[in-house]
């Protein structure tokens, strides 16, 4: 098993400072949903990853916890995340991003 | 391709090739975006073999994100681990051999006004401190000798990250490496100054701790390329291997060397000012009311 980055929805939703999404090295990785926060009664979106491209350097927890001062990202096993976001289940919208949660560990085949 | 050239005809929107159409529909081609909407749109920039927590990686994401024109942009690089980014990126891609980038770019960009005339097509040159300073550095100031228009960026991890750790121009004096165990026993060379001396119109240097410094550099870099000359921006992406720094800390790094020898620095020349300020807007060269005429009279 290997660490992926796990942003705290109640955390990440509260600020919305968008900083992780600004110094992730993988692009499309950690990606920004305005639905994500709002519909659980959050004032803003939230930050989210798209975990199959996630490489586990842990540069948004750095970001995160210095620089914002949030602490909403942990490293997570990736066996021991309920719900992740993947690439081929999120879709872009007019502003936003829509993602439908899975389990990580089955990956549906082509 | 540009969208002003390629009009679907209706009903062929699917015949497209894929990545095209997901720029258009959901990236940045055709549109004005910035880093601050990073993480809701598709990027140009796709999953890359780079490794885990590379700041060069960073800086080329950002990059991509500042070109004003992505869709009349045409990368140009050379070997180095830079090009295993860029070159997975949905606008082309042209692989010039060891060294000769800034010739090939030379050639292009001069092939695409002849083509295109007026139309702006951006030419970008992105290639590593090695490509840039050692093995590529004749044809990089001849190109700044002959005033071309294109952009040179220099991502300066300060080592041949990609063959091992071999010492560079750039690497700083006294700087052990695997491939360089005595250490370095001469100084990192100046490109900025040799850039300025050699009559570019644009000189920047930056570290990708700031998203939006980086793109209003790249943006600027790009604008003044398209007519007035020259212009290089050198960009500190550190390498996390060779240097050994904890890949959650590079940002740290990036902040410390910024601080240390890599400051924010820039360089814009008059002509280069007034075409900023005349063609596109820009207000931080305007002339700055005299001292006296901005404090009111409290008298």
């Amino acid at each position: 098993m290997y660490l992926v980055a796990n942003i705290s929805v109640e955390i990440c939703a509260a600020k919305s400072c968008k900083l992780c999404t600004q110094y992730c090295p993988e692009a499309n990785t950690i990606q920004y949903s305005e639905d994500m926060g709002k519909d659980q009664g959050f004032k803003y979106g939230s930050a989210y990853v798209a975990v199959d491209r996630c490489k586990g350097c842990a540069l948004c927890v750095w970001v995160c916890d210095t620089m914002a001062k949030n602490n909403a990202i942990k490293m997570t096993m990736i066996d021991q995340l309920p719900l992740a976001a993947v690439t081929d289940n999120i879709r872009y919208e007019e502003k936003s991003t829509v993602a439908v949660l899975s389990n990580p560990m089955i990956v549906i085949g082509n | 391709m540009s969208l002003d050239y390629v009009k679907f005809s209706g009903g062929f929107e699917k015949f497209m090739p894929k990545e095209y159409r997901d720029m258009v529909e959901h990236g940045p081609f055709g549109k004005k975006i910035s880093v601050s909407q990073m993480g809701s749109f598709k990027e140009i920039l796709e999953e890359h073999p780079m490794c885990a927590g590379c700041a060069m990686t960073l800086f080329i994401r950002l990059a991509i994100i500042a070109f004003p024109n992505p869709e009349d942009t045409i990368t140009v690089g050379t070997a180095g681990c830079g090009r295993l980014a860029i070159s997975q990126a949905a606008i082309p891609f042209v692989y010039g051999n060891y060294g000769d980038q800034n010739g090939v770019a030379s050639g292009l960009s001069r092939g695409l006004r002849l083509r295109f005339g007026d139309k702006p097509k951006d030419v970008v040159v992105m290639a590593g401190d090695g490509g840039t300073a050692d093995i590529g550095f004749q044809q990089v100031l001849h190109s700044w000798f002959r005033k071309e228009r294109f952009t040179t960026i220099m991502l300066d991890n300060e080592v041949y990250g990609n063959t091992g750790g071999q010492e560079s121009g750039m690497t700083n004096r006294g700087a052990v490496l695997k491939m360089a165990p005595l250490g370095k026993k001469f100084e990192k060379m100046d490109m900025l100054q040799m850039a300025r001396v050699a009559g570019c119109a644009y000189v920047a240097s930056v570290v990708p701790n700031n998203p939006r410094r980086v793109e209003s550099v790249i943006k600027k870099a790009v604008l003044i390329a398209r007519e007035v000359g020259s212009t290089y921006i050198q960009a500190y992406t550190s390498c996390n291997i060779e240097y050994a720094i904890p890949t959650d800390k590079v940002m740290e790094d990036a902040k410390t060397v910024e601080n240390d020898r890599y400051q924010f620095t820039e360089y814009v020349s008059d002509e280069a000012k007034q075409y900023l300020t005349e063609r596109y807007g820009y207000k931080d060269y305007l002339p700055k009311p005299a001292a006296s005429a901005a404090i009111p009279n409290k008298a």
